[in-house]
């Protein structure tokens, strides 16, 4: 396949390319999806240089695995579920490095976060639009990677409450309270950077 | 200031919990109107549904924006290179399956062995205190490795009979790593 044939062909004519060997299919498929996929692992790892190589990383795993996708799924959407196991497993290999859970101080904490006043004024209204992205990547930094990563799987991915319990292994009422602690603390730290100096 | 008075933290969790799966399209039919009620006569109800909503707008947006920081050809260039890596050497994390088989037959068997030896030549030492100065061969409770050992020089040889030949090590103690 040439490489304007590559570039005209959809995801799945690239996939069974791909599959058979075709390394040019494989790198219009990386060119398509290279941005979702980082956003992904940034989304989850709060740096930039980590979110690079574990999305590069992924997109490895990927064309080992390549067989192994039927079609199931969308390709993007198998290639963000390598992507956050990924991310998960590094982030679990981080937090076992960590002297004490920070994820279970969180939990704890909860019970404040859910008395927090509700922020009335909608904190990112009349925001441009760097400076809104600036916030909330700030605000999100400050949360948890328990907490990030419901978001990011709720948010970003649309998973249901379900399939993030299945992908995190936790059960279906830690989800919905960590995803209502994580968007009551942004809430908070939204507003909170939107006070004046 | 931003925030509404009075504070909703006597709002029981569970109505909170329904009324964000309310939001998220996750809310059983039947729990609904639990919530649409608690929703029509309580501010504070609306003002918290308003600020997940916000919140969630706001990381949509967020979303949207992300984009690789490195050029196209850089990116892949690197993606390439991990791929060739890995045709070129077999992975370390996952050995050949012939390998992983002969690991577990052999090798931990035999290294359970050799702990037996080190440990009966350190007893052995222990009983005869420098006074030996003869050299003497063991044969172990399994019949496949000895020891030679010269007090004279203090120099201890352990032969092992490898592989074991006597089924040894298809009866690995339960603390043995398999």
């Amino acid at each position: 396949m040439s490489d304007k044939a590559h570039s005209s062909a959809d995801d799945s004519t690239l996939v069974r390319a791909a599959q058979d060997g075709d390394m040019g299919a494989f790198e219009e498929l990386v060119a398509r999806h290279r941005d979702k996929i980082y956003a992904r692992a940034y989304s989850m790892m709060r740096n930039e240089e980590e979110a690079i190589d574990l999305s590069q990383e992924a997109w490895v795993k990927a064309w080992q695995r390549l067989k192994q996708f039927h079609g199931e799924s969308s390709f993007a959407t198998w290639m963000t579920r390598i992507t956050i196991n990924l991310c998960l497993d590094q982030l679990r290999r981080q937090k076992r490095q960590r002297s004490e859970s920070i994820e279970a101080m969180d939990e704890e904490s909860g019970g404040v976060e859910r008395q927090m006043p509700v922020v009335t004024v909608n904190p990112t209204e009349g925001l441009e639009r760097g400076e809104l992205r600036q916030r909330i990547d700030q605000a999100l930094s400050q949360l948890s990677y328990a907490h990030r990563t419901v978001i990011v799987l709720h948010e970003f991915e649309e998973m249901e409450y379900k399939q993030i319990a299945k992908t995190m292994g936790c059960s279906i009422g830690t989800v919905m309270s960590r995803l209502f602690y994580a968007r009551r603390k942004m809430a908070a730290l939204l507003a909170d950077l939107k006070k004046p100096e | 200031m931003n925030r509404l008075e009075p504070e909703i933290g006597e709002m029981k969790l569970e109505l909170q919990l329904k009324l964000q799966a309310y939001l998220d399209g996750e809310l059983p039919a039947r729990a609904t109107p639990e919530v649409t009620d608690w929703l029509a006569r309580d501010a504070e109800a609306r003002a918290l549904l308003a600020e997940l909503q916000n919140t969630r707008g706001a990381l949509k947006t967020f979303e949207a924006e992300l984009k690789l920081p490195e050029s196209r050809e850089f990116y892949w260039s690197g993606i390439q290179r991990r791929i060739g890596q890995l045709e070129r050497t077999p992975s370390v994390d996952e050995p050949p399956v012939w390998l992983s088989a002969l690991l577990r037959r052999f090798l931990a068997p035999a290294g359970a062995l050799a702990a037996l030896v080190i440990a009966a030549t350190l007893i052995t030492r222990q009983l005869h205190p420098g006074g030996a100065t003869a050299a003497m061969e063991t044969e172990t409770a399994f019949g496949n490795a000895f020891t030679y050992r010269d007090y004279a020089s203090g120099t201890t040889l352990v032969w092992l009979s490898y592989p074991a030949e006597n089924g040894f090590a298809d009866f690995l103690p339960s603390d043995t790593l398999r």
